[in-house]
């Protein structure tokens, strides 16, 4: 049986779209009097008059023209006015299902539904719109009939069918005004520093060199604070709005959540779709006993989309994030190992070039643009004695393990990031030496998943490893790959994964 | 361990002397333009590129190494940041085997392997003869069906 979309998308999509007609028709307008003098006038309102008919006529014919029908194991979708596209999504290959509505969607009661596959960096189905109730509809009818699916190829059933919704987490209004007082917005003060920096030695200039001096310094405490604020606010602000209502329930074998003040998204992520669990903090989260929690699966971004990502626990108490976190993944609670001692010496080493390379820089500015600076070009030398500190905290604060079923890794002082990978969904093993770490007999060791989230730097890896340690590590992912992939799908009694252990 | 065929120095060389080519009309160019650079500075940036190809593509064809194991396939490449990878064969999604216009000149192809790996998500492995890399795609290929990667995902 097909659907249609729901009719009120229409009269929404075509006061969307008004907007750039709004624009196109001054344009006309100016455009016809400019050329044809006053009977120019007429024709434009002709014009635009026309534009506005097209504009429904083709709504209209949108809305008439689009069926979808979710059946027989797949969602087909039939749509477009001058081109034709069918399109027909195998069910089980469905990640995700996302609704999401803004206000006035949500004053219509419409909702967009957004259906993600893997492997593609775009949505692979999207309805503009339907009903609210028809979107929730959708997302329980895939979840049902991707359980049929799978029941019919005879898959491990894991646990015997928790039908009913059990709520995981939800967000109470004190641990929101904590998000929003935590959320610091490293962008803000980046981008304000970048357009600030520009106008400093302009400022130095204007001011007397002598008796400019402290004035400079307040000032520039001052900008410092103002900064810092806006970003806190800005920081703030976003993340009431991200997470307002935040509520993390489980549905079978599906994890659903919603969120969000003004937009206001629901989404669905199948449990056995999920990659990686990134349990994240910061030195204030962990002084105070918090962290958060992110949850990747495959073609699709969490973090990428709109504004923060979508389907993790901003905020909790430690115990319960990896409550949390290990009734996702049961993967215990890891003991880290952490790189060879000797790489503290490595990173002290590295955090006084990075100084030594600061100064030489501010030391060029200042002796060939002429720049006068506020303060004396070996300042950052101050800092000196902090690196054998930063280097002994990012030391700390590394490491891995090899759990029964997963391996942990632990990255970062700032923003630690401990990922937890089943070995299952171990793509390849990358074991990776720069010159440098040959010299310190380090190597870092990937294991890379199809989360598509880790673009930069994010990868499960441990880091600086001792060389043996790598070897053994490349050797023992891959081995624990094969079998736990085997035992998931239960090919444990084939021969070529017998010789592995269990 | 497999070594590559030792022609694929000639390609990589033959790469390095076109990159230190254009490198060096565009310094002529600048030389010709601004008169403070005198035209054998060109020619120094030529030499200097040249060298620094021609030492890179040597220094890499004696690091690659390829082996095709029991489960998986094992690479181990890079110069200056020495990478191994273990692809394993259940996490093959698609293989290829490719011959662009230089190697079709030397008589070489290469196999690209592909994974749904976010970061090594394609693998190639360059200096195959054409028959080789014919022959190694449908031996991944096979392996990869034998190890039946069909949820790959």
């Amino acid at each position: 049986m097909s659907r249609s979309l729901s009719p009120r998308s229409v009269p929404y999509r075509i006061v969307e779209r008004a907007g750039s007609l709004v624009v196109t028709a001054v344009f006309l307008f100016s455009g016809a009097s400019a050329a044809l003098g006053p009977a120019g006038g007429v024709v434009a309102a002709v014009l635009a008059g026309l534009a506005v008919c097209l504009l429904v006529g083709y709504e209209v014919a949108r809305y008439r023209r689009f069926e979808y029908d979710l059946g027989g194991g797949t969602l087909d979708i039939r749509s477009g006015v001058v081109s034709r596209r069918n399109r027909e999504i195998p069910l089980r290959r469905v990640q995700n299902v996302d609704i999401s509505r803004n206000v006035v969607q949500r004053l219509l009661d419409i909702a967009a539904v957004d259906f993600e596959t893997a492997g593609g960096s775009e949505t692979e189905a999207s309805l503009r719109f339907v009903s609210f109730e028809e979107a929730k509809r959708l997302q329980s009818e895939v979840r049902r009939l991707k359980r049929d699916t799978s029941d019919a190829e005879s898959e491990p059933e894991t646990d015997a069918e928790p039908t009913d919704e059990e709520e995981l987490f939800a967000l109470s209004g004190r641990e929101l005004a904590l998000v929003g007082a935590l959320s610091f917005d490293v962008r803000v003060p980046g981008l304000l520093f970048v357009l600030v920096s520009g106008s400093v030695p302009a400022l130095s200039s204007v001011l007397p060199s002598e008796s400019g001096v402290p004035f400079v310094a307040a000032g520039l405490v001052l900008a410092a604070l103002a900064i810092v604020l806006v970003s806190w606010l800005g920081g703030a602000v976003a993340a009431v709005l991200n997470y307002y209502g935040f509520r993390l329930t489980r549905v079978d074998d599906e994890l659903q959540y919603e969120r969000g003040l003004l937009r206001r998204y629901d989404g669905s992520i199948p449990l056995d779709k999920v990659q990686t669990l990134t349990i994240t903090d910061d030195p204030l989260k962990r002084y105070f006993g918090f962290a958060a929690l992110e949850i990747e699966t495959a073609g699709y971004a969490p973090g990428t989309g709109e504004s923060g990502s979508e389907a993790a626990v901003p905020l909790a108490s430690r115990e319960r994030v990896y409550s949390l976190a290990n009734r996702i993944e049961p993967f215990g609670s890891p003991a880290f190992e952490r790189p060879p001692k000797r790489v503290r010496r490595r990173y002290a080493l590295r955090y006084l070039l990075a100084l030594g390379a600061v100064t030489a820089l501010l030391y060029g500015v200042a002796a060939f643009a002429g720049w006068a600076l506020p303060w004396p070009a070996y300042a950052p030398l101050v800092l000196a004695p902090v690196a054998p500190v930063a280097a002994h905290l990012t030391w700390r604060h590394r490491g891995y393990w090899l759990g029964e079923n997963h391996v942990v890794t632990r990255n970062g002082f700032l923003r630690r990031r401990i990922k937890v990978v089943p070995y299952y969904r171990v793509q390849t093993v990358i074991d990776s030496r720069s010159l440098f770490q040959r010299r310190w007999q380090v190597a870092t060791v990937t294991a890379d998943t199809a989360g598509s989230r880790s673009l930069v730097g994010a990868h499960a890896a441990a880091v600086d490893v001792d060389e043996a340690v790598a070897d053994d590590l490349r050797r023992e992912l891959d081995a624990r790959l094969r079998s736990s992939l085997a035992e998931r799908r239960g090919w444990t009694d084939r021969s070529d994964a017998a010789d592995s252990p269990a | 361990m497999k070594r590559l065929h030792p022609r694929i120095r000639a390609l990589w060389i033959g790469n390095a002397v076109i990159t230190a080519a254009v490198l060096g009309v565009v310094a002529l160019v600048v030389s010709v333009v601004v008169d403070a650079i005198p035209w054998w500075a060109a020619v120094a940036v030529a030499l200097f590129a040249l060298s620094l190809g021609v030492g890179l593509a040597l220094a890499r064809y004696r690091v690659w190494r390829y082996e095709v194991r029991e489960d998986a396939l094992y690479l181990e490449r890079g110069v200056f940041t020495r990478v191994r990878t273990v692809v394993p064969f259940v996490r093959i999604q698609h293989v290829d085997s490719s011959r662009g216009p230089l190697e079709r000149l030397v008589g070489l192809g290469s196999t690209v392997v592909y994974t749904a790996g976010s970061r090594g998500a394609d693998v190639t492995i360059p200096g195959l003869t054409p028959d080789g890399a014919d022959d190694l795609r449908e031996r991944l290929k096979r392996l990869a069906i034998r190890a039946e990667g069909e949820d790959a995902v």
